[in-house]
């Protein structure tokens, strides 16, 4: 328990479509992930904003993962492509913040793909992990 | 400052002698359509009913601050620092205007009052320009570099202008130090009413610019020039160095102003913006002017000037909509009404607030004039 209190979460904004059916896949795969994440639906990943971004991280998590749907695939033709625009911002202004860039990511990961979801997601925290150890 | 009835004390509100002169200049006033709300009302119900109205008023949170109101006032109540008691006071209750681009500039404001925090901010800093970290002179970027990301969509000139700044400081022999780590002034939480922020940020940059052992500091910013002259004194300590607005500290240099190499070959009709935190606040009107004009310019005024010069329609990062278009597009029709081939502004959310409303579809037509920075204009002549 205290184990869990004492770790900072990880956010993970995560498209409705292909994006969130890969974790619900893993969810019916019974494969499990660490406690810390926090999944975070969004109705399309090109909802997000620098601001929920900065948000996440003024509130103190360990870090920020967007996942959207693969380029091309995206249920409204461009969504994945504006969060990518939101990255690469949200990315240049927390390095002004002196942040290591590690702790923002951003995938774009198929439908149906629970396994592949948590090996990007588990080497996304790996990566904060280090992080964190550095700083 | 405790109570609503202190704030109401303080800022004279008592004495409105409800002439309704506030309300004829407030931009806000003039421009919402939708319903109506004006200063004397609101400063009729703050003395009238107290705080539970006044605090959710929505010219509570979509006052500009921009001091039109207390200059005209007859009777000396200063509605600006009204509405900036009223609003400290409602967010310790948990109230608070809408934040802007999605809240994320308070959040990197209120990152920076992280005293733990290593910025990495002084990438714009490039070979041409010459610092000297022992220097007494201090040039203050303040969020530029945030800003220069946050808006380069726009067409926002951002870290031009404190490379500019620097190159005009190197062509007076001076080569300024630039902190590695200074944060946010703290200029726009506090005019949201987040004083325990702005009072982290403001002991960090305190700190900071008292251990320098330098003589002055410059901005390119007026909100930074006024908040470290005025606002940090009266709520924190003195900062213990001579704060300039570039255009001010220009003024005080004969020898560049004097300078016919740096006129020009042809002379080009401009017109000013006057920043609120520039003019109005600090009472620095014909430094600009004269900076513009010794550079060569031609200036053309608008019809509202100097004191009676218009906001360029959004504060601290909150509560902008329709209204504030409309502000912003009315300001850039009398700016192009003028003749002139250019906007000259001496601050940096007046040229991100006017190019937001040129770029902004369905807000009508508003005129494309170019809208320059001072400081990047005077750089361009050197």
């Amino acid at each position: 328990m205290s184990k869990v209190k004492t770790r900072q979460n990880v956010i993970l904004f995560t498209c409705n479509w292909q994006a969130y059916n890969s974790l619900e896949a893993a969810g019916r795969e019974r494969l499990s992930y660490s406690t810390a994440v926090v999944p975070i639906r969004l109705s399309c990943l090109g909802r997000i904003s620098p601001g929920i971004i900065l948000k996440a991280f003024e509130a103190g998590a360990a870090g920020v993962m967007l996942v959207g749907c693969p380029e091309g695939q995206c249920h409204y033709e461009t969504g994945n492509l504006e969060a990518h625009k939101v990255f690469e911002e949200s990315r240049s202004l927390l390095k002004l913040l002196g942040y290591d860039e590690k702790r923002l990511e951003y995938q774009l990961l198929p439908a149906e793909q629970g396994e592949k979801y948590l090996e990007v997601l588990n080497h996304f925290l790996d990566k904060v992990e280090n992080g964190r150890e550095k700083s | 400052m405790n109570t609503f009835k202190d704030v109401i004390e303080k800022n004279q509100a008592w004495l409105c002698l409800d002439c309704g002169k506030c309300s004829s200049v407030c931009p806000i006033t003039l421009h919402l359509v939708e319903g109506y709300t004006s200063p004397r009302l609101l400063v009729e119900k703050a003395v009238a009913s107290g705080e539970n109205i006044t605090l959710e008023d929505p010219l509570l949170w979509s006052c500009l601050t921009c001091q039109r109101c207390s200059e005209i006032c007859p009777s000396e109540v200063d509605f600006t620092a009204f509405v900036q008691g009223a609003r400290r006071l409602a967010f310790d209750q948990g109230l608070s205007g809408s934040c802007t681009h999605s809240g994320m500039i308070q959040s990197w404001m209120r990152m920076m009052a992280n005293p733990a925090l290593e910025q990495d901010r002084m990438g714009w800093i490039s070979n041409d320009l010459s610092i000297d970290q022992d220097s007494d002179t201090i040039y203050f970027p303040g969020c530029l570099p945030y800003y220069d990301t946050a808006f380069v969509d726009l067409g926002f000139e951002g870290l031009e202008i404190a490379r500019g700044a620097v190159k005009i400081l190197n062509a007076l022999g001076i080569q300024p130090r630039i902190l590695a780590n200074e944060r946010c002034c703290g200029h726009d939480l506090y005019w949201q009413g987040d004083l325990e922020t702005f009072q982290q940020l403001a002991a960090l940059n305190l700190e900071i610019l008292q251990n320098s052992g330098a003589k002055r500091v410059i901005t390119t910013c007026p909100e930074c020039a006024y908040t470290l002259r005025t606002t940090y004194p009266e709520e924190i300590g003195e900062v213990g160095l001579d704060v300039f607005h570039i255009s001010e500290f220009l003024a005080t240099q004969p020898s560049l102003l004097a300078s016919e190499g740096y006129r020009g070959s042809e002379s080009r009709k401009v017109t000013y913006q006057d920043p609120c935190r520039l003019g109005r606040f600090s009472g620095i009107y014909q430094q600009p002017r004269d900076l513009i004009a010794s550079f060569g310019f031609d200036l053309v005024e608008m019809d509202h000037n100097r004191q009676t010069s218009i906001c360029c329609g959004t504060s601290c990062w909150s509560t902008c909509g329709q209204v504030n278009k409309r502000i912003q597009s009315s300001r850039l029709e009398e700016a192009g009404s003028t003749g002139a081939e250019m906007l000259v502004t001496a601050c940096l959310k007046c040229q991100i607030h006017l190019l937001c409303a040129q770029k902004t579809p369905g807000n009508g037509d508003p005129s494309q004039l170019p809208i320059r920075d001072l400081t990047t204009l005077v750089a361009e002549r050197i």
